[in-house]
């Protein structure tokens, strides 16, 4: 038993390191950085790269990849990004991160390429020495893991606690504005705790690579465990955030010794471990109301008084005058109508393509709901997409349901777990929706997905398109219909009582609450209804596949969609048409038509990602902002015309 | 404003309550507020009475507790000790939304205006959260969009537009106003939701001495023909003790006085609070020739 305890302990520590990582960014500089996993895992690349790859020693390479390459990553984030990020809305600081969680990783297979690595050394020596204690093997690794945590701990605490520096870093946490008046300057303090908090990521990657292996996926899954721990903290207690991160290390560990070795059960409660802890502490924190004031962000009350008036939720812009112009009507319409002649011009490959297009289209719809409409972050659309998809094909295979009501049924089921998981949520604020979305998806993936009736080893069910849509060209104009449908009654929704009152939560919830709207209703309903709209867009997706595959439904993969829709606007419907178009066929376009090799083929993620970075900063997106152009160019011409 | 919540009031000024309320009934009522933060009391067993269709004023230097008692009334704060009632009814626990729809609107001096909306856009939501709730299921399919708004709404909201001058900017996004019409929107705003009371929080900063007059105007336009008392926060202490049928005075969380204008001005109290500033007590009522609140009453 003391060696699971030994091993979870090792887990623990990882967690500890990254919890306090993010625990000091998000207190420190109001960000909750979602893309600490990929800093973690390029770091733990680099170090792969320089020590196996090019034969440097330990102690050089790790030197290098903790004292250079971490610190100057952290550095170069906060100038170019996170600087300008300071007044900006919660919900854009999440996006950017994710932009960069998605850039990163691709960013790290172009340069390192995407070989094969089966075996990953820690900081010790090969072969690892094994240290006997109390009759129970430790390795060298373990120890270093160890250490290195109660290093951290002890050394971070005396900092904080009795250096001028953790005097600054802690004034800057009650006030930004006071801090600087008393002639420290919060933005080297701030850069100074990126630095610090990308090392922490950067120790966290090395020592974890040797237990998990050197994959970004794994990565991003382990920060999110990490992330338990900072629910736990309310996202700001240092302390709890380590206890807990120890805490749930041993208690994984521990569950694999009481269990019995050959269960499958054993398999899925581990992975559920950080989510139990998630959940005990949403009730806590319900229950206690610890709602995290995060329109107050960093900062008091002088630093809201200096903050431009409306400044902290919009990008700043030179066009003052006319920030949010409107669209007008032919546009979408326009785009739309493109779109549905290309089914009839392209050969049988690209209609294939356009099948999944239309389909993931419909949802990118339940984005456009919950984040354009709605104003919050979820982080599970996609899983809702895979509850729709995996729920059609049980209905529709396995007890002869016919296919369209079953994909109804596949929206449904995901509607109920949305309204679910928004009661547990939405009250405490936009950051745990976030947080809770994330690791709903990443439980899901791992206890629901792999169940064997959903996965059928790998493959999923297969699903027969219903019979008016059973060829490529009929079904993406079934599903183009299907989007049409949703659409409209968005732009409906829109201009009713009920979008004036989403747009009004949106841009001040205080006003909205002072003046009758009740908020928490508002989001709970959009919630629903954008869970639903994923559900039925899964089922489409499914359809267009002819078969429900689980795997395809993984959370970070709906990170990279969100980065997508992002890019081309969260606001505009035919934004997601778009995003969906484009999503699938530019890869295909630069393997199939360009003939580049693979490599080449995260070009377009890696842009997508940039452009969540940038366009996060202009919430309506490319298409908004590229038909607008169009729009009072062509104005400018008619009234030229005119005049002639 | 229908029935008493279970076992609420212990209202013992106001007995009579919601139902049939006697016209003299206070519309809101705070009684002896005390709010801390941290070491910091914000307020100090601060208590307040509005009567219908009647301006309360409230003034005091900076960090008087102002902007805080308001948070207190309109429910973004929850007070250490104290009891807020809204038409005799107790509300202190109450969320904001709900005390809207009892009637009760404020203002904020830094600005809460919904940037995506437009100026029309803020009334016609305002008038709506009151007169029809949003109902996502009608909405969604019944082409909400396309439903006329109905006449009254239509009356309302161009009657509001009109009163605070907003018609040449209806159709102007929040976020393209300058300061002086945005105050105007936040006010229309309140006032569109069909309140008994309104609170308003510094409507007059940032506007130029013509604007001032004009809001001036429209204020007193409004609690005279729609019988809505306002609970009135101001920096401009000549348009306060102007517009004013009773005025309270906040100083370090405290009230030092309470009275009719005359009595303010007279007042030691509230002139060492202002020390050097007699100017502001005197100069009172030489921009705004508004009569007494009592001439209007029945």
């Amino acid at each position: 038993m003391l060696q699971y305890v030994v091993v979870g302990l090792v887990f623990g520590s990882i967690y500890a390191l990254a919890a306090s990582g993010l625990v000091i960014t998000y207190v420190s500089t109001g960000v909750l950085n979602f893309a600490f996993g990929a800093f973690a895992y390029f770091v733990a690349r680099t170090y792969y790269y320089l020590h196996i790859e090019h034969d440097w020693g330990i102690v050089p390479a790790a030197a290098v990849c903790l004292l250079v390459v971490s610190p100057a990553m952290g550095l170069f984030f906060y100038l170019v990004i996170f600087r300008h990020l300071r007044l900006s809305s919660q919900l854009i600081k999440v996006v950017v991160t994710i932009g960069l969680s998605v850039v990163i990783p691709a960013a790290a297979t172009m340069i390192y390429g995407n070989g094969q690595i089966f075996f990953v050394p820690g900081l010790a020596p090969q072969p690892v020495h094994i240290y006997k204690v109390f009759g129970t093997a430790v390795t060298l690794d373990q120890v270093i893991a160890y250490v290195c945590v109660v290093l951290i701990v002890v050394v971070g605490a005396l900092v904080l606690r009795f250096t001028e520096a953790g005097l600054s870093v802690r004034a800057m946490v009650d006030s930004e504005a006071m801090t600087s008046l008393s002639g420290s300057n919060p933005s080297r303090i701030a850069a100074g705790v990126w630095v610090v908090a990308t090392f922490l990521a950067g120790l966290a990657g090395i020592l974890a690579a040797p237990v998990i292996g050197l994959d970004p996926g794994k990565f991003t899954l382990l920060i999110a465990a990490a992330f338990a721990a900072v629910i736990a903290a309310r996202l700001k207690s240092l302390p709890v955030a380590v206890a807990v991160a120890l805490a749930m290390g041993v208690a994984g560990s521990l569950a694999q010794y009481f269990l019995p070795s050959d269960s499958p059960l054993t398999t899925n409660i581990v992975p559920a471990i950080p989510f139990a802890f998630v959940v005990i502490s949403l009730i806590v924190n319900l229950a206690r109301s610890g709602r995290v004031n995060e329109e107050e962000g960093v900062g008091g009350a002088l630093d809201r008084a200096i903050t431009p008036n409306g400044g902290t939720r919009l990008a700043a812009s030179a066009d003052t005058d006319n920030l949010y112009p409107r669209l007008n009507f032919w546009f979408p319409v326009v785009v739309f109508l493109g779109i549905a002649l290309l089914p009839l011009v392209f050969n049988t490959y690209w209609q294939g393509l356009l099948t999944t297009a239309a389909a993931l289209a419909v949802v990118f719809l339940s984005y456009t709901l919950v984040t354009g409409e709605g104003g919050m972050l979820w982080l599970c659309q996609i899983t809702f997409a895979g509850i729709g998809a995996l729920t059609t094909a049980q209905l529709a295979t396995q007890h002869g349901w016919p296919v369209l009501p079953a994909v109804v049924a596949g929206g449904v089921v995901a509607a109920a777990i949305g309204v679910v998981i928004g009661v547990l949520t939405i009250r405490l604020g936009n950051l745990y929706v976030a947080l809770v979305t994330l690791t709903f998806g990443l439980l899901m993936e791992r206890l629901v997905f792999t169940l064997k009736t959903f996965a059928q080893s790998g493959a999923g069910l297969a699903l027969v398109r219903p019979g008016f849509a059973s060829s490529d060209r009929q079904f993406t104009y079934f599903a183009l219909g299907v989007f049409a449908v949703f659409a409209i009654l968005m732009v409906n929704l829109r201009r009713s009582t009920t979008g004036l009152a989403l747009n009004a939560v949106r841009w001040s919830e205080n006003a909205s609450r002072t003046m009758g709207l009740s908020v928490i209703q508002m989001k709970m309903l959009v919630s629903g209804l954008a869970a639903f709209v994923a559900g039925v867009g899964g089922g489409l997706y499914a359809l267009a596949h002819k078969q429900a595959v689980p795997f395809e439904y993984a959370t970070l993969a709906g990170l990279v969609w969100l980065a997508v829709l992002v890019t081309f606007g969260v606001r505009s419907n035919i934004a997601a048409l778009l995003a969906g178009c484009v999503f699938v066929m530019s890869p295909a376009f630069v393997q199939s038509e360009l003939k580049l090799n693979s490599l080449w083929a995260q070009i377009p993620v890696l842009l997508f990602g940039l452009g969540a970075i940038f366009l996060a900063m202009n919430p309506e997106g490319t298409v908004h902002a590229w038909a607008i152009g169009l729009q009072r160019g062509l104005h400018r011409l008619t009234r030229r015309s005119a005049a002639a | 404003m229908s029935s008493l919540s279970p076992g609420s009031p212990t209202s013992s000024t106001s007995p009579a309550a919601a139902d049939g309320a006697p016209a003299d009934a206070l519309v809101l009522e705070a009684r002896g507020i005390t709010v801390r933060f941290g070491g910091l009391i914000a307020l100090n067993d601060v208590s307040i009475e509005v009567p219908p269709a009647t301006i309360v004023g409230l003034v005091g230097p900076n960090g008087a507790g102002k902007t805080t008692l308001f948070g207190v009334l309109s429910g973004l704060l929850r007070p250490q000790e104290g009891d807020v009632l809204l038409a005799g009814r107790r509300v202190t626990r109450a969320a904001p939304s709900k005390r809207a729809r009892l009637g009760l609107a404020r203002t904020f001096q830094q600005l809460e205006l919904f940037m995506g909306l437009t100026v029309r856009e803020h009334v016609v939501l305002g008038y709506r959260v009151r007169a029809q709730r949003p109902r996502l299921w009608t909405d969604l399919l019944t082409a909400g969009s396309l439903h006329r708004p109905s006449d009254g709404e239509r009356r309302r909201v161009e009657h509001l537009l009109d009163l605070l001058g907003l018609r040449a900017v209806a159709n102007t996004p929040a976020s393209a106003l300058p300061l002086g019409i945005a105050r105007r929107v936040e006010v229309a705003r309140a006032l569109a939701t069909g309140p008994s009371v309104v609170l308003l929080d510094e409507p007059s900063s940032g506007l130029d001495a013509a604007e001032t007059h004009q809001l001036g105007v429209a204020l007193r336009t409004v609690v005279d023909e729609e019988r809505v008392s306002l609970l009135l926060v101001e920096h401009d202490v000549a348009m306060v003790l102007g517009l004013s049928s009773t005025v309270a005075v906040l100083d370090f969380g405290a009230r030092i006085a309470y009275g009719t204008p005359e009595e303010i001005r007279r007042d030691p109290a509230v002139r060492s609070a202002y020390l050097g500033d007699d100017e502001a007590v005197d100069g009172a009522g030489a921009t705004t020739s508004a009569p007494p609140a009592e001439g209007s009453e029945p």
